[in-house]
């Protein structure tokens, strides 16, 4: 009978603790409404990257060296973050991007339509420019020199990467070999790492020849045996990213804020800081006529390749 | 408990069942409901907090972009998804850029929930008066600078549906696990009862008398169909209600030689016991089997030894109710233990009667007081002891022969005795008697020298009493007194010779002779004077004329004295003499009847007529000599002679009947064997003539 009275206990117990502990809770009143606006962001000179990346990314690299123009020059100066290059392209053009930092064949573009530039960047490599890199498996037999690369599958980054394709596509041109003499062109799929993915692809045997920019190799320094990877060819050296500033813009700005980029040394180490995080050693002064090698290779091209970038 | 006691035993079980089941689903579906609602309620708070994650996420690039229409699409495409009742996002300073609500912003809800940069996101249940809410607040983070804020809210009644669907669900499924546990431990309870069932219906068939029942069940291969064994005389073969294993003897190879008490633990490796063991009710209904069965055996050898036991006390009983002694055993308090019919006859009472009463129950104060003593004497003594007494059995006496026997028990000690009393009456007569004929003999030979001695005198006598007759004159008185003497001189020369004969002292002369004639001559003797008495004699004599070996005078002396003997019953009244003779050739002998119907004997007398000097006549009219020297004469002729009164009816035929006097009768009957060499082969010639 005792153990009777303890088995209906332990089932009470149970049952108590099934049914027990009920979470606190805040009472909220959803019935109060208002309607909503969204603040309007004061005037500011706009800098707008180029939208190679995600606008977390671009906002990342760049938000030092934001905040240290602001701080450098006074002058109010607000990151915006256009979705594609084409938008960027007519913002510059519409005068919503003051502040432009591209690649050099999109510069082209925004200069045929009257944005000039002031500016461009050191490479992490150390030079003012920088080039293609056709890459091919060590153990590739079939690939010893650059006219070999006929008939054969490439992967390049993007249609519309300087480093990593076009610089690489005018290296062919410049050995003869056109486009549609390869048996495949293919581009590495996104988002992000696109260089890494072509070789990557090389490295592994999925495709015959990968074109990236320089210094991209040395990111996978540590992920595969670099040995195994050849660097068949390089391209011409071209000038790198440009800063460039819309039509219209008060010179005094760009003064302002050129000079403050020009300032900028990697021997200091907030500086440099800022400058690594915007992947550049350092800005120095720039002009239209820099960038003729880069208009020249365009028309080399062909406005199909311009088309294509677009 | 007392209820439950009641209880049927299937309900009991099937009680049990659904108590154990109920005792393990009820915490267990507590617990699991617990569990799974916790877990539901988790996984709610995971998802909610991956959502607004992952909207604070999406919503980074849109919001460096400001591109309110991408934020306004991110939280619209929330709406009404699953169970999200809204999602909102806040800029840096908390200002709302985009939510889900239609009718305006429910602006306590801003205050509602804060996250912090330094958590994902950051839950709080909320209360909105009819329904609970999980609220979700997770940072816009851009390269560890917050932008705003991405709020989620999931409703909990969903959760709480499903918690409540699970929870039924699992209790459902409780309660159904209940359903064929119930039908399982009916099915279960209704197989252990009905086998307990039958085992108390043979229980009481058992009790009622009915040892024939088969309890056990009938096994598919018995042992020795199992062992292909053809060993018909072990004990098991062909015994289909026990199971071999409770069988002592077994003769199968494997069976070890244990005591019955480990046989069958030596059976647990045997194919036999590994098929047909069963469970305990079946070993129960098995052993009741064997148990009848030996009931029955034992039931039937008692019985059998009930009827020998009967049968033998049935036999001594008659064996002591047939003797005609009086047989009691008397225990040592001297009380009748038990009585034989003929004492108990004796006492006048029954058997079942006397036992248990003492001598001074059934015998006169006397009597009993001196039998008391003689029963004592035996018990203290333990020594048998046995005497003579004579007893009055209603008018008659009797001499009884009492032995007394004591009885012992075990151990040696007198437990009571044996007593046994014979009539001995007929003995005592015969020792009388005895002494008597010692006494008659002696009184016969001195008679017998006396009357050699008084023969020579009396002749002497005779003759010159003979001679003086001739001497003196005829007429004279002297010649008168002369005849007298010589008369009463022949007198006393018959009782002489009488005398002699009863001693036989006379030569016996035998020869062939014939009986007819022998009998016709003393007839035709007497015939006359008889008939001047009246007494008229009948004769039937066999017509084959028996020859017989004898001597003529002496027999015609026996028939003379039985015909006189029969006038002389008849004397006064007259009557009549029938003489009969029958040949009885298997039997080899010839009998004689002589039947009168006088006055007959009385029965006291007739054991002494034949007596010598025994006479019913006045003195000096008989000397009774005749029937005791007639007794002799046949006797010294090897033969035999009876009487009987009165005469058997129908000895006589009609004539007789109508004859003057008529008495009781007395019929003497005579036999004498036949003379061998002549009669024997006549005889023979016509019983096989009429065969």
């Amino acid at each position: 009978m005792r153990r009777v009275r303890l088995m209906m206990i332990a089932v009470l117990a149970f049952a108590v603790w099934g049914c027990s502990e009920e979470e606190p809770a805040f009472q909220v009143n959803l019935g109060r409404r208002v309607e909503t606006s969204v603040s309007v962001p004061k005037r500011a000179v706009t800098y707008a990257y180029l939208p190679q990346f995600a606008h977390t990314v671009s906002y990342e690299r760049h938000r030092l060296l934001v905040e240290y123009l602001q701080k450098a020059t006074g002058l109010p100066i607000r990151q915006i973050f256009p979705d594609t290059f084409d938008e960027h392209v007519k913002m510059v053009e519409r005068g919503e991007i003051d502040i432009s930092f591209s690649n050099p064949f999109v510069y082209i573009r925004m200069a045929a339509a009257g944005a000039r530039a002031f500016a461009r960047i050191i490479e992490p490599s150390g030079a003012p420019e920088f080039y293609s890199q056709i890459i091919v498996r060590k153990d590739n037999r079939n690939i010893e020199r650059i006219e070999d690369c006929r008939g054969k599958r490439w992967l390049a980054v993007d249609p519309s990467s300087a480093g990593g394709y076009i610089y690489a596509l005018g290296e062919f041109y410049d050995n003869g070999i056109r486009r549609e003499d390869f048996a495949e062109i293919a581009f590495a799929p996104g988002p992000g790492g696109k260089q890494e993915k072509v070789v990557m692809a090389v490295y592994a045997g999925a495709y015959d020849i990968g074109s990236v920019r320089d210094g991209a190799l040395s990111l996978l320094k540590d992920k595969i045996d670099l040995a195994q990877v050849r660097i068949l060819a390089e391209s011409k050296r071209y000038p790198g990213w440009v800063y460039a500033h819309r039509p219209g813009l008060d010179p005094e700005v760009v003064n302002k804020i050129s000079r403050a980029m020009f300032a900028l040394n990697m021997d200091r180490p907030d500086e440099a800081l800022i400058l690594r995080t915007a992947g550049m050693r350092g800005i120095i002064p720039a002009v239209d006529a820099d960038y003729a090698p880069v208009r020249e290779l365009a028309t080399k091209l062909g406005l199909e390749a311009l088309e294509a970038i677009q | 408990m007392r209820v439950l006691d009641k209880l049927k035993f299937s309900t009991k079980i099937n009680l049990g069942t659904l108590f154990i089941v109920t005792l393990i689903a009820l915490p267990l579906a507590f617990v699991v409901s617990r569990m799974a609602a916790d877990a539901l309620i988790d996984e709610t708070k995971k998802r909610g907090m991956v959502i607004s994650e992952n909207l604070a996420s999406r919503a980074a690039d849109s919001m460096l972009a400001m591109d309110l229409l991408r934020l306004k699409n991110m939280v619209d495409e929330y709406k009404g998804v699953q169970d999200i009742v809204y999602a909102f996002i806040t800029d840096r300073d908390g200002n709302v850029m985009v939510h889900t609500f239609v009718q305006g912003f429910p602006v306590e809800l801003l205050a509602a929930n804060e996250a912090d940069d330094a958590t994902p996101s950051h839950v709080r249940l909320l209360f909105t008066g009819r329904d609970y809410i999980y609220d979700f607040a997770a940072p816009i983070l851009i390269v560890g600078a917050r932008f705003g804020t991405a709020r989620v809210g999931l409703s909990r009644a969903q959760t709480q549906n499903s918690v409540n669907r699970l929870v039924f669900f699992i209790f459902a499924l409780s309660g159904a696990a209940l359903v064929p546990a119930i039908l399982f431990s009916s099915l279960f309870a209704r197989q252990v009862t009905r086998r307990i069932g039958l085992l108390r219906e043979h229980a009481e068939e058992v009790v009622k008398g009915n040892l024939d029942m088969r309890t056990g069940p009938i096994v598919a291969a018995n042992c020795w169909e199992i062992m292909n064994c053809d060993l018909t005389h072990c004990p098991a073969y062909n015994d289909t209600r026990r199971r071999c294993w409770y069988l002592a003897g077994t003769l199968c190879p494997d069976c070890s030689d244990a005591e019955d008490g480990d046989k069958e633990e030596s059976c647990k490796n045997c194919p036999v016991y590994n098929r047909n063991k069963g469970d305990e009710i079946q070993d129960l209904a098995e052993t009741f089997d064997v148990m009848a069965l030996s009931l029955k055996t034992h039931l039937e050898e008692l019985k059998q030894a009930e009827g020998v036991l009967t049968r033998q006390e049935q036999l001594l009983r008659t064996i002591l109710d047939a003797t005609p002694d009086f047989v009691c055993l008397i225990g040592d308090n001297l009380k009748y233990l038990s009585v034989n019919k003929a004492f108990a006859d004796y006492v006048g009472r029954t058997a079942h009667d006397i036992e248990g009463l003492s001598e001074f129950d059934l015998f006169p104060e006397a009597e009993a007081k001196l039998t008391r003593e003689e029963d004592l004497r035996v018990v203290r003594t333990g020594l048998p002891f046995d005497r003579e007494k004579r007893a009055r059995r209603g008018q008659r006496d009797m001499w009884l022969h009492v032995v007394r026997a004591p009885v012992f028990d075990k151990d040696g000690r007198v437990m009571g005795l044996l007593r046994t009393a014979r009539d001995v009456s007929q003995l005592k007569l015969f020792q009388e008697q005895l002494i008597q004929s010692q006494k008659m003999e002696s009184v016969g030979k001195l008679a017998g020298g006396v009357a050699h001695e008084i023969n020579t005198p009396l002749g002497v006598i005779l003759g010159y009493s003979q001679l003086l007759q001739e001497e003196v004159d005829k007429d004279s008185q002297i010649y008168e007194d002369l005849k007298i003497m010589e008369k009463q001189a022949k007198v006393c020369r018959k009782i002489v010779a009488d005398l002699l004969g009863f001693s036989r002292q006379t030569d016996s002369a035998k020869l062939e002779m014939c009986f007819n004639n022998s009998l016709m001559e003393a007839i035709s003797l007497v015939r006359h004077t008889f008939g001047l008495d009246k007494v008229y004699i009948m004769t039937d004599l066999d017509e084959r004329m028996p020859i017989i070996y004898g001597d003529p005078e002496k027999l015609k002396q026996v028939w003379i004295n039985l015909l006189t003997n029969a006038r002389d019953a008849m004397v006064e009244s007259g009557g009549l003499l029938l003489v009969r003779s029958r040949l009885d050739s298997p039997a080899q002998k010839v009998t004689a009847w002589f039947a009168d119907t006088g006055s007959g004997i009385d029965t006291e007398n007739l054991q002494k007529i034949f007596d010598p000097f025994f006479t019913t006549k006045p003195v000096g009219q008989g000397t009774g000599l005749g029937l005791s020297v007639s007794f002799g004469i046949i006797e010294d002729h090897d033969g035999s002679i009876t009487v009987q009164s009165p005469v058997p009816k129908g000895f006589f035929n009609q004539e007789a009947k109508e004859a003057p006097g008529r008495g009781p009768g007395t019929l003497f009957v005579v036999d004498l064997p036949l003379d061998h060499a002549e009669t024997l082969e006549p005889d023979h010639a016509i019983d096989k003539g009429r065969t």
